[in-house]
């Protein structure tokens, strides 16, 4: 058999040895210091290192020129309005270009809300309209939420104009 | 001697050079990343917003990265990896383009030195609208002469402080849609689920 055939001459060697030992005083340093030192500061790299890589959210913006009209049934598409507070503001359209109501949304429900919205109509376009004295921060928060919630992403940029303004102030700033 | 030996201690040794050697290696390489990712944050400095989704095809290249940093004070720097291409746009290896798009107010980066709490150590070179948009233009094309190849394009990231009005980054969208950057990313630093709410 293999095995003991290759056990056997490992233990002859292995008595065989102690003469040897005792003439080549063989220097053993102990590593299990520096290895444990050394496994320390690899964990500790490999933790920062993870920590430090930044997310990347994508962001494309439409093809085309900018003065490229793009021609949307008004019926499908949904205003994501945001004030300058940071208050943000669903509205749907209508096809006949009017809109609902109002109604203001918490950014942490942002998703859910999506998804209830695009379950009764998966064809909305999204209109985003920011306030320019906003915070870049609750740009990026509704963002993270409409890019979290379980929708096909379409949406658009656009200028805050006065009519969305006052729309903005007639449902509480 | 020999009794206790046999019948106690069989005494295994094991070997830890090759294991302490592939350490050694993986140490080196995390200490070398770890340094050299924040050497490069360094030019410009600011706090980044939290968000929970990160795509998970989207990560950031190695090279040919143009990073655009929005200051809380409401500059743009547009920074390029690649020294060739800055010394071709910006005159000098080490340089950063600086443009401040807001005409009612001016940038205190040249006065103070400082961009946001930071000292800039870098030359800053000042750009109004129309030299930041030919800028933009410009870094993609010289990245393509310098590399050869015609289909060659900078992978774009937006690092904004969370503080900045949303005003600057509209004017950079705006100005990165002329100039035929239509996709770029926003950089953002994890935010866990529990902390939100």
């Amino acid at each position: 058999m293999a095995g003991g055939g290759f056990d056997a001459p490992e233990v002859a060697q292995g008595k065989g040895n102690k003469h040897k030992k005792s003439k080549a005083a063989g220097v053993r340093i102990d590593m299990t210091p520096m290895v444990d030192v050394i496994m320390l500061l690899l964990t500790f790299f490999m933790l920062t290192t993870t920590l430090s890589a930044p997310q990347l959210m994508k962001v494309s913006l439409p093809k085309g020129d900018v003065k490229d009209k793009v021609k949307v049934d008004m019926g499908n598409v949904l205003y994501v309005r945001v004030s300058d507070k940071g208050n943000i503001y669903f509205a749907q359209g209508r096809s006949d270009g009017s809109e609902s109501e109002m109604k203001k949304v918490e950014v942490k429900n942002i998703a859910t809300e999506l998804e209830k919205i695009y379950a009764v109509n998966n064809n909305l376009l999204l209109l985003l309209k920011f306030d320019r004295k906003m915070k870049y921060n609750v740009m990026s928060d509704v963002f993270d939420e409409i890019s979290r919630a379980k929708i096909e992403r379409r949406y658009a940029f656009l200028k805050m104009e006065d009519a969305d303004l006052q729309k903005i102030v007639a449902a509480g700033g | 001697m020999r009794k206790v030996r046999e019948i106690k201690k069989p005494d295994i040794k094991i070997d830890m050079t090759p294991m302490v050697d592939v350490i050694m290696l993986l140490l080196t390489f995390f200490m070398l990343t770890a340094t050299f990712r924040a050497a490069e944050s360094e030019a410009v400095e600011v706090a980044l917003p939290q968000s929970i989704y990160s795509d998970p095809d989207n990560k950031m290249r190695e090279s040919d990265v143009m990073t655009l940093s929005l200051t809380k004070d409401g500059d743009i720097f547009v920074d390029v990896d690649n020294y060739k291409i800055r010394e071709k746009i910006f005159g000098d290896q080490f340089a950063i383009g600086l443009y401040h798009p807001d005409s009612t107010s001016q940038s205190t980066v040249m006065q103070t030195g400082k961009a946001g709490d930071k000292e800039i150590k870098r030359k800053v070179v000042v750009m109004n609208k129309a030299q930041f948009d030919k800028v933009l233009v410009d870094l993609k094309n010289s990245l393509r002469s310098v590399t050869g190849n015609k289909q060659a394009s900078f992978q774009v990231v937006v690092k904004g402080d969370k503080d900045v009005s949303y005003g600057v980054f509209e004017d950079l969208m705006a100005s990165l849609h002329e100039s035929d950057n239509k996709i770029f990313s926003l950089v953002t630093m994890i935010k866990s689920e529990s902390k939100k709410e």
